[in-house]
């Protein structure tokens, strides 16, 4: 050996940092992904902080005070009830950030596991949950949903089921259509060729590999899913308390003054699409950096 | 008793076409630490022989519609899947053609080398870890410990070809199907893993099927060769005998389409005219008669079986005194096959029967 090894190649001298790293390093150059996440992390700080920064709670105010312009005291105004808006504001960040994420989480779970099964599977299986995904996806999600919250009743935790099935046959056939691909792929075909076990395929080779689609579909639905829960808001499906402040309801109930009060349609409105902007930009940022066809 | 027999193999895929006819009755047989070259070009079903011996044919298409694997009197086309688990890597081992591909771009090279390690035997990660660092060692990497964590990508495609073989010999297998290891290669390259492959085989006394499209690699690296053609195995030979006295036309016109070092500069090389049959028709005949210059009127309806050269009373499969075999109706004599064109007077191949079967 001592002979040959003065002829090998030494391995390359690259510091070992892996896929992450570099998508980190190519998602920090990205300006509007930056941008995006700046969005999300002012909506993010508020909701945590909005028992310490709202001016007001959100269910604060009198009926004597109602409708007011946006002032130096009510920043957004105040609504029909002389809630402060802009506190009101903040505190609907708590709900339609954690139930919005928290649907995307419930999509991912069980679109995943469906996908797994299907894609790892294989055959009539696969055929099998792969219909059933294809009637989910007939269906409109919205519809979807409103079907689930009208049976399972309101509630923040029906919303996040809802809004969640409707979102898993996405996820499950994204992940499947991955997993086909590299089912047939050179290192799977050499991890089986070493002995290795269909399920440790599964978990180890071929769903880490799977995973970034995922996390960019999911980045990218997490702008929806905030957008769905404030349209189920809207239709009145929303948490079921008038008092949690909540954007859809609180364009509901503004929808009436649109002549007298368009800041109290705007406020929310604009709370709602920026965050969605936000989650959208950090989702094509993510798409770009994760790509490994653009890497540089 | 041989290792590895092989007999009557047909592998057929199903696709969106049609049936493929892959592989048409195969047999060979392989000793203990023997090394076998298969040769033949792209799609004559050299890779997909071997991958249907380890039974990782990709599934629905392909099948074993036909014939037996022996392996150490097992055959191995009645196991089931659990059973060929606990031989993949274990007895059988393979090495794959692209390094850059074969090994998983998010999993370090120890997280790999480990679960290979860990499939079959009982040890501890710290047993895996240092057996994992004694096989880089082996395989001429020079301080492996740091770089087992490493990722793939972060090693040259040599580099990578080392660690592959390295995981392939971690649990000593007794046989080992390399598949075109040093196509991806650079040249330089190619001859270090090439040397490093036949010795630790050696060493480890590891029977070796080495496929590739490449008579230079056969003849430095095999005793024993078969060449391939359209499924079919059409000569069967010691490699030395093989290049001494080639019998069937194609491997004739296989090594007339190789550059020579003693050729005469502006010598032309001396292409196979035409193109392998499409593998969709079912074969009759010979498959190479439509390419053949020595083709007779035999040649067009039935495939002729491997038969020895020089009429012996017995036939041998393996080792260094097998039998020199051919498949073929009309063999090209010594003479012809240094010409490498039919030197018979008045000698006209057999033209296309009327109701052409392609």
């Amino acid at each position: 050996m001592a002979t040959s090894s003065g002829l090998m190649i030494a391995p390359t001298a690259r510091v070992s940092g892996g896929l992450w790293h570099d998508a980190f390093r190519r998602l920090r150059r990205n300006k509007p992904a930056l941008v995006g996440i700046f969005f999300i992390a002012v909506f993010v700080t508020g909701a945590i902080l909005a028992p310490w920064i709202a001016p007001y709670g959100p269910t604060v105010g009198s009926l004597s005070n109602n409708m007011q312009g946006p002032s130096l005291a009510h920043l957004m105004g105040t609504d029909l009830q002389g809630y402060d808006e802009f506190s009101r504001v903040l505190y609907g960040a708590r709900i339609s950030l954690t139930v919005g994420v928290v649907a995307v989480v419930f999509g991912l779970i069980g679109g995943t596991t469906v996908g797994a099964i299907a894609g790892g599977a294989g055959g009539i299986v696969d055929g099998v949950l792969m219909r059933v995904v294809d009637v989910l996806l007939a269906v409109p999600g919205i519809l979807l949903a409103i079907g689930i919250v009208a049976w399972l009743g309101h509630g923040e935790i029906q919303i996040m089921l809802a809004v969640g099935v409707s979102y898993s046959p996405i996820f499950a056939r994204l992940l499947r259509g991955s997993l086909l691909a590299l089912r047939e792929s050179d290192y799977v075909i050499a991890a089986r060729s070493m002995g290795a076990s269909p399920v440790r395929i599964l978990l180890r080779h071929m769903l880490p590999n799977a995973l970034t689609p995922l996390i960019v579909q999911a980045t990218l639905a997490a702008a929806t899913a905030i957008i769905d829960v404030a349209g189920l808001g809207f239709l009145g499906l929303g948490p079921g308390d008038p008092r949690v402040a909540e954007w859809g309801e609180m364009l509901t109930d503004s929808s009436r003054f649109l002549q007298d009060a368009p800041y109290l349609i705007f406020f929310p409105g604009a709370a709602i699409v920026i965050s969605a902007v936000g989650f959208n930009l950090l989702g094509d940022g993510l798409r770009e950096a994760l790509d490994p066809r653009l890497k540089r | 008793m041989a290792l590895l027999s092989v007999r009557d193999l047909l592998v057929r895929f199903q696709t969106h076409d049609g049936t493929v006819y892959a592989v048409n009755g195969v047999s060979f047989d392989l000793d203990e630490s023997e090394t076998l070259g298969l040769v033949g070009e792209s799609g004559c079903g050299k890779s997909v022989t071997n991958l249907a011996v380890m039974r990782l044919l990709p599934r629905p298409a392909g099948r074993i519609v036909g014939g037996h694997v022996y392996f150490q009197d097992e055959d191995l086309v009645g196991l089931d899947e659990a059973e060929m688990r606990d031989l993949r890597g274990k007895e059988i081992a393979m090495i794959f053609q692209d390094p850059m591909t074969s090994l998983n771009p998010v999993l370090t090279i120890e997280e790999q080398m480990v679960e290979t390690i860990k499939a079959h035997k009982k040890v501890t990660g710290k047993e895996a870890r240092a057996r994992a660092i004694e096989l880089l060692a082996m395989v001429g990497i020079p301080e492996p410990e740091p770089l087992l964590r490493n990722f793939p990508h972060q090693f040259s495609g040599g580099m990578r070809q080392r660690v592959m073989i390295a995981m392939a010999l971690a649990l000593e297998p007794k046989l080992l199907i390399a598949d075109e290891p040093t196509t991806a290669l650079d040249v330089t390259i190619q001859a270090q893993v090439l040397e490093l492959l036949s010795r630790l085989a050696a060493d480890h006394g590891t029977a070796v099927i080495l496929i590739t499209h490449d008579l230079g690699v056969v003849a430095g690296m095999t005793r024993r060769t078969n060449v391939m053609y359209a499924g079919f195995v059409v000569e069967s030979a010691t490699t030395a005998n093989l290049f001494a006295k080639p019998s069937h036309p194609y491997t004739v016109g296989l090594l007339h389409s190789m550059p020579r070092l003693d050729a005469q500069p502006g010598e032309p090389l001396i292409p196979i005219e035409g193109t392998p049959p499409d593998l969709r028709f079912a074969p009759v005949g010979c498959p190479f008669a439509p390419r053949c210059a020595w083709r007779v009127e035999a040649c067009w309806k039935e495939m002729p079986t491997l038969e020895p050269i020089v009429a012996t009373s017995e036939v041998q499969m393996t080792g260094p005194l097998a039998t020199h075999r051919a498949a073929c109706w009309n063999r090209p004599t010594p003479e012809e096959a240094a010409a490498g064109r039919p030197l018979r007077d008045d000698f006209i191949p057999a033209a296309l029967p009327i109701e052409a079967p392609r």
